[in-house]
C-alpha cells in the first residue's frame, strides 16, 4: 500500500510532539470510554471537577500562564509581509469585513485566502491534519488548553502588535492567557435570546424566566437554537438556575439532555447559527441568539421600516453567558509576519469600527464606548440590550473549556440531540 | 457471444488494458475501506482526540463500535430513529419517483415520435444542471415570503405563510424526490424503449384495452427496468445529507447520511462515523446483488 | 359520435393524460432553475422579491459580485478545472478497463466488474469518507485539495464510462474486428482502427456524463477539499446557503449552468461530427446504454 501506515502510536507518522505528551498518550489509553464510565469517573456534586493530568483550564479564579515550548519559535522582530505571498484565514462565515480584507490586501501586498467553517469542533479536527497551513485563526479560550498542549499556535511578538493600547485594560492581560503570549482579544460578545414582535406575541423580557419561551408549544416550529454545545447546553442549565454552566454534575447532565430532548420533540427548533439571515427572511420568530447577531439583524430585514419588530433580551442581572473570541497566529501557517500585521490591524480604531459594521460584533476598544453605539445610531433603541458593557464580564458567566470526561459527556448528549433519535 | 477473445494474438492486450483500471478500484476503493476499519476499531488521541488508526486485527479495540451498537440496538436506542427514518424517507422517496418517472418515461419511449430527441435532452438537462442549484432554487421558493407561499395566497385573497422549510418530513421527502428523479427516468426510458411497438400494438389488435395492455404486456416486460431504476435512485440516496441540511434545519429529520457528517469531523467521533459508513455498506449489499443479477441477466437477453 | 364513455376506451386515441404528465414533469423539474437564473439579476439583495434588473452580481458589485469576490470566481474556475482533469483522468482509464474486462475470462475480471458495478450505485459518502480517512491518517501522496479531489472523483466516476462502453461492446460484437483481420489488417490495428471508432459515440457519451457528474459533484469534493481555494460551486452554494445568500450565488451556479450547457453542447456536435456518415447509433441511445 502506498504510503506509511503510522505504528500504535498515539498520533500519525506525520506529526511530531514532545515526548511528554507521547507518554501521557500512553498512560490514559487509545480508547474512547462509554458514556456510564464517563458519568461514573466524573463523580458527584463537584462543581468544578477535577481535570486529568496535565488538563490545565482557565478560568477567571484560575488564571494561567501558558508555558512557551520550543516547537514553534517567535518571529524575529522588524519584518514585513511579503508582498505576494498568500496569508490563511481560517473563520466563521460572516465574521470579518470583506471591505476591510481588500484593503488589506491593497496595503501589504499580499493575497488573503479566507475559508470557513461550521462549528469549532470541525475546525479543530482541520487544524490538527496541520496540512492546510492555515496562518490566522479565531477560537475561543473554552479550546485554548488544547490548542496550547497540542502546540499548534504561535507565541506572539508583540514587537509588532501596537495596537494593544486600544484594548479595555481587563483584556490586555486576561485571565485565560496572562502576557497574551499566544492571544489577542478579537470580539465580545453576550447570548441572549432575540425575536420578532410581529411573529411573537409574549412579552419575552417580561417573562419571570424568559428561557421558558423556548419551550412554549405556542411557538412549536417557529424556534431556534444555536448549533453550539456548549452554548445550547448552558442555556438549558441557566434556564434551571444553574450557573456554574462548566459543571461536571451528572445529574446537571442528565437534566440537560432531557429537556433538550424534551424542546426537540415538542417544539422542533431549528438548531443553527444563521439566525442573522434567517430571523429575518421570517424563517422562525424567536430563537437563541449571539448579541452580534442581534445587532446585526437590521441590515438583513427586507423591508427598512420594519426593523422596529426586533427585540433582544439578556438576563437584567446580567447573568447570562458573556464570552469573547480569540484570535491567534497558528504555528503551522507559511506567513507568521502578515499573520501578526493582521492581528495587529484588528486593533485598529478605524478598521474595527469597519468590521464591527459588518459583522455587528462589538470589539473591545476603549474608543469604541458601547453606550456610544446607541446614541450613534449604530444599533437601534429596540437592541440596546444586545450591547455588552464592561460591566458584563463582571457578572456575567464565561463558556470554559470543560475536562476531558465532561466534554465526552456533553457531547454525547449533543449528539443524541442532534441525531433525532 | 463469449467466443475467442478477438483476433488471435491480442490475448494478451485484453488484461493490459484492463490493468490499470484494476488497479485503481482496487487501491482507492476497496482499500481504503480497510482504513475505515482500522479507524472503527482504533482509538483516539489524548488531547485533540484525533482518530488513531489500528493495523492489525488482533490489537482492534470494539469500545466505538459497541458504542454504535449499543445506540442502535440497546437500551438508549438514539441512532435508531435516523436509520428507520433513513428507510422511510428513501422509500416513500424512490416510489414516488417511480410514480412520476414512469409515465413520464414511457410517454417519450411511446409517443413522443419526433420529438423524442429533444425531450430527452430536456429530460437529461437536470444531470447537468448542478444539484444545489436545483435545491438552492427551491430554498428560495419555499422561503416564508417566498414564491410558493405568495402563489398560495392566489394575490392576497389567503394569508398563507406556511414555514415549509421548518424541520418538514415531507419537504425533504420531496427535495429527495425533485432531486433524484432524473436518475430514475434514463434506465426506464432504456427499459421501456425496448419494448418492441409491435408486441403492444399485438394486444390491441387483439382487443385487450388500454389497462389490460399495460397490466398484462407493458409491466412486466418493464420490471426488470423498473426493478434496476429503482435501485439506481434509492442506493444513492441512502448517503444523502445535504438535501436535509438545506431543507430542514431541524434534527427531527436527520438521516443515516447526517449522523456520518455530523459525527466524521467532531473530535472524538471520527470512529463512529466508520460505524455508519459500514453500516451503509451491509445495507447496500443485498439490493447491490440484486441489481447486479438483473444487470447480467438483461445483458444475457439482449446478446 | 361514440360519446365520451367511446373516447375513454379508445384505444389508439392521443395520449393526453401522458402528455399532460410529462409537460408538468418538465415545468417542475426546469422552472425552479429558471427562476434561480432569473434572481441572479435582481438589482437588490433579495433572492425572493423583485427589485429590478441589474449585472450587479455578475460583474458590477466591487465587493460581492462574482467576477470581484474572489472567492467565488475561484470556486467557478477550480470547478471546471476539476471537471476537465478528472474527465481526462476517468475516460482513458475507463475505456480501457471496459475493453479489457470485456475480453479477459476470469475470476479476477469477474471481481473487478463486480466491484465496478458496486460503485456504480454505492453512495458517494462511502468513497468520500474512506478517501478523507486515508488522507488523513496516511502519508500518502493524496492531499487535501485539488488532488485528493480528482482522485476521490474518478473513482466515483470510473463506473460510468466502463459500463456505457461495455454495454456498446455487446452491440457491436466481434464481427466488424474479425472481418478486418480477415482483409488483412494486424490484430492491433483492427482493435485500434475499427473497435475504437466504432466506440467513439460511446465514449463521447460517457466523456459528457462524467464532466457534467463531476462539476455538479458535492460529497467527495467537499469532505477532500482543503481550504477555500479548493472549494468548487457546490461546497460555496452550500455553505453560503446556510449563512447569507446574496444573489451573487444564483449568479455563479447561473454561470456554471453555462459552462456546463456550453460543454454539453460541444460534447453533442462533436459526437454528431465523428458519427457524420453513420446511419445507426447516432440517436440518443447511447447515452442510455446503461443497462
Amino acid at each position: 500500500m502506498a504510503g506509511e501506515p503510522a505504528r500504535r502510536a498515539p498520533f500519525t507518522g506525520r506529526t511530531a510532539l514532545a515526548r511528554r505528551t507521547v507518554l501521557r498518550a500512553a498512560l490514559a489509553g487509545a480508547a474512547a470510554p462509554g458514556l456510564a464510565s464517563l458519568l461514573s469517573a466524573c463523580g458527584g456534586g463537584s462543581s468544578t471537577g477535577s481535570p486529568s493530568a496535565g488538563e490545565t483550564i482557565p478560568a477567571p479564579d484560575n488564571p494561567v500562564r501558558w508555558p512557551i515550548s520550543d516547537a514553534n519559535e517567535m518571529i524575529a522582530s522588524g519584518l514585513t509581509p511579503e508582498r505576494g505571498s498568500t496569508l490563511r484565514i481560517y473563520n466563521y462565515a460572516s465574521y470579518l469585513s470583506p471591505r476591510f480584507l481588500k484593503d488589506f490586501e491593497e496595503k501589504y501586498g499580499v493575497e488573503i485566502r479566507l475559508s470557513t467553517f461550521n462549528d469549532a469542533d470541525e475546525a479543530l479536527t482541520k487544524i490538527a491534519s496541520k496540512e492546510l497551513a492555515f496562518d490566522v485563526y479565531f477560537p475561543s479560550y473554552d479550546s485554548l488548553g488544547r490548542l496550547v498542549q497540542a502546540e499548534l499556535l504561535r507565541p506572539l511578538n508583540h514587537d509588532y502588535l501596537t495596537n494593544t493600547g486600544n484594548l479595555w485594560p481587563r483584556l490586555r492581560d486576561p485571565w485565560y492567557d496572562r502576557g497574551s503570549r499566544y492571544t489577542i482579544p478579537y470580539t465580545i460578545y453576550s447570548t441572549g435570546i432575540g425575536w420578532r414582535t410581529d411573529m411573537v406575541q409574549t412579552d419575552v423580557a417580561g417573562m419571570s424566566n424568559p428561557y421558558d419561551v423556548l419551550w412554549d408549544t405556542d411557538y412549536a416550529n417557529n424556534t431556534a437554537i444555536l448549533d453550539d454545545w456548549h452554548t445550547a447546553m448552558a442555556m438549558v442549565l441557566l434556564r434551571n438556575g444553574i450557573f456554574d454552566i462548566n459543571t461536571t454534575d451528572p445529574q446537571h447532565i442528565a437534566m440537560v439532555r432531557e429537556q433538550l430532548l424534551d424542546m426537540r420533540h415538542t417544539m422542533s427548533p431549528s438548531v443553527t447559527i444563521g439566525m442573522y439571515t434567517e430571523l429575518p427572511a421570517g424563517k422562525y420568530g424567536l430563537a437563541q441568539m449571539w448579541s452580534g447577531d442581534a445587532i446585526n439583524l437590521p441590515y438583513y430585514m427586507p423591508d427598512k421600516a420594519s426593523v422596529d419588530v426586533l427585540r433582544f433580551w439578556f438576563p437584567e442581572d446580567g447573568r447570562g453567558e458573556v464570552d469573547n473570541d480569540l484570535s491567534v497566529v497558528l504555528a503551522q501557517g507559511k506567513n507568521p509576519v502578515a499573520a501578526h500585521f493582521f492581528l495587529n490591524d484588528l486593533l485598529d480604531d478605524k478598521i474595527a469600527e469597519t468590521n464591527f459594521g459588518y459583522t455587528g460584533y462589538q470589539p473591545p476598544l476603549l474608543q469604541f464606548t458601547p453606550e456610544k453605539l446607541v446614541a450613534d445610531g449604530y444599533v437601534p433603541e429596540n437592541l440596546a440590550s444586545a450591547v455588552v458593557l464592561e460591566k458584563d464580564f463582571d457578572r456575567g458567566v464565561p463558556l470554559l473549556q470543560l475536562p476531558a470526561a465532561a466534554d465526552a459527556a456533553y457531547h454525547q448528549v449533543w449528539q443524541e440531540f442532534k441525531a433525532g433519535g | 457471444m463469449a467466443e475467442a477473445a478477438g483476433p488471435r494474438g491480442t490475448r494478451w492486450l485484453w488484461p493490459l488494458l484492463a490493468l490499470p483500471g484494476m488497479v485503481w478500484i482496487g487501491l482507492l476503493f476497496i482499500a481504503p475501506l480497510y482504513v475505515v476499519l482500522a479507524i472503527l476499531f482504533g482509538g483516539v488521541d489524548p488531547i485533540l482526540r484525533q482518530p488513531v488508526p489500528v493495523w492489525n486485527p488482533v490489537d482492534w479495540d470494539t469500545t466505538q463500535f459497541r458504542y454504535v451498537w449499543d445506540h442502535v440496538v440497546g437500551p438508549q436506542p438514539f441512532f435508531r430513529a435516523a436509520l428507520v427514518r433513513t428507510v422511510v424517507y428513501v422509500g416513500l422517496a424512490s416510489l414516488l419517483c417511480l410514480l412520476v418517472a414512469y409515465p413520464v418515461a414511457y410517454f417519450t419511449a411511446r409517443f413522443a415520435g419526433r420529438w423524442k430527441g429533444p425531450l430527452l435532452f430536456a429530460l437529461i438537462a437536470p444531470f447537468w444542471i448542478s444539484y444545489m442549484m436545483r435545491m438552492l432554487a427551491w430554498v428560495n421558493l419555499l422561503q416564508a415570503d417566498g414564491l410558493l407561499n405568495r402563489t398560495l395566497s392566489a394575490g392576497g385573497l389567503f394569508d398563507v405563510h406556511t414555514h415549509w422549510l421548518n424541520g418538514r418530513p415531507s419537504t425533504v421527502v420531496l427535495g429527495l424526490v425533485y432531486g433524484y428523479v432524473p436518475y430514475m427516468i434514463l434506465p426506464l426510458f432504456a427499459g421501456l424503449d425496448r419494448i418492441p411497438a409491435a408486441t403492444l400494438e399485438a394486444a390491441r389488435d387483439l382487443g385487450a384495452s388500454r389497462w389490460e395492455t399495460f397490466r398484462r404486456v407493458t409491466w412486466p416486460l418493464s420490471r426488470p427496468a423498473v426493478v434496476v431504476s429503482l435501485l439506481v435512485t434509492s442506493l444513492p440516496m441512502l448517503g444523502d445529507y445535504f438535501t436535509n441540511d438545506l431543507l430542514s434545519g431541524s434534527p427531527n429529520t436527520s438521516m443515516i447520511g447526517n449522523l456520518i457528517n455530523n459525527s466524521v469531523l467532531t473530535p472524538g467521533q471520527t470512529g463512529q462515523a466508520g460505524a455508519f459508513v459500514m453500516l451503509i455498506l451491509l445495507v447496500s449489499v443485498i439490493p447491490m446483488l440484486i441489481y447486479v443479477r438483473s444487470t447480467r441477466a438483461g445483458t444475457d437477453v439482449q446478446s | 359520435m361514440r360519446g365520451l364513455f367511446g373516447w375513454w376506451r379508445d384505444p389508439w386515441r392521443r395520449p393526453w393524460g401522458l402528455l399532460l404528465v410529462t409537460v408538468l414533469y418538465l415545468a417542475w423539474s426546469l422552472l425552479p432553475v429558471l427562476v434561480a437564473a432569473l434572481f441572479s439579476f435582481n438589482a437588490g439583495r433579495s433572492r425572493t422579491t423583485w427589485q429590478g434588473f441589474s449585472m450587479r452580481w455578475y460583474y458590477g458589485d466591487p465587493l460581492r459580485s462574482v467576477w470581484h469576490d474572489a472567492s467565488l470566481h475561484t470556486a467557478l474556475t477550480h470547478t471546471l478545472w476539476l471537471g476537465v482533469v478528472a474527465t481526462a483522468v476517468t475516460i482513458p482509464l475507463g475505456v480501457a478497463m471496459a475493453l479489457g474486462l470485456d475480453r479477459w475470462r476470469g475470476p479476477l475480471p469477474a471481481g473487478a466488474n463486480l466491484a465496478v458495478l458496486v460503485s456504480f450505485v454505492l453512495p458517494e459518502i462511502l468513497i468520500a469518507v474512506s478517501l478523507l480517512f486515508v488522507v488523513t491518517v496516511l502519508t500518502t501522496p493524496l492531499k487535501l485539495g485539488t488532488s485528493g479531489q480528482v482522485i476521490g472523483l474518478v473513482t466515483y466516476q470510473l463506473s460510468y464510462p466502463v459500463v456505457i462502453v461495455r454495454a456498446r461492446l455487446l452491440t457491436i460484437g466481434r464481427d466488424y474486428e474479425e472481418a478486418a483481420v480477415d482483409l488483412g489488417a494486424s490484430p492491433f490495428g483492427a482493435v485500434r482502427r475499427v473497435l475504437l471508432r466504432m466506440l467513439v459515440p460511446a465514449i463521447f457519451a460517457s466523456a459528457v456524463l462524467v464532466f457534467a457528474d463531476v462539476i455538479d459533484d458535492f460529497v467527495i469534493v467537499r469532505y477532500l477539499s482543503g481550504d477555500s481555494s479548493t472549494e468548487p460551486v457546490s461546497v460555496k452554494v452550500y455553505d453560503t446557503a446556510r449563512a447569507a445568500p446574496t444573489p451573487a450565488l444564483n449568479a455563479l451556479t447561473t454561470l456554471l449552468l453555462l459552462a456546463s450547457l456550453l460543454a454539453v453542447v460541444i460534447g453533442f456536435l462533436a459526437y454528431r461530427w465523428f458519427t457524420r456518415g453513420e446511419k445507426e447509433g447516432r440517436g440518443l441511445d447511447v447515452f442510455t446504454g446503461e443497462a
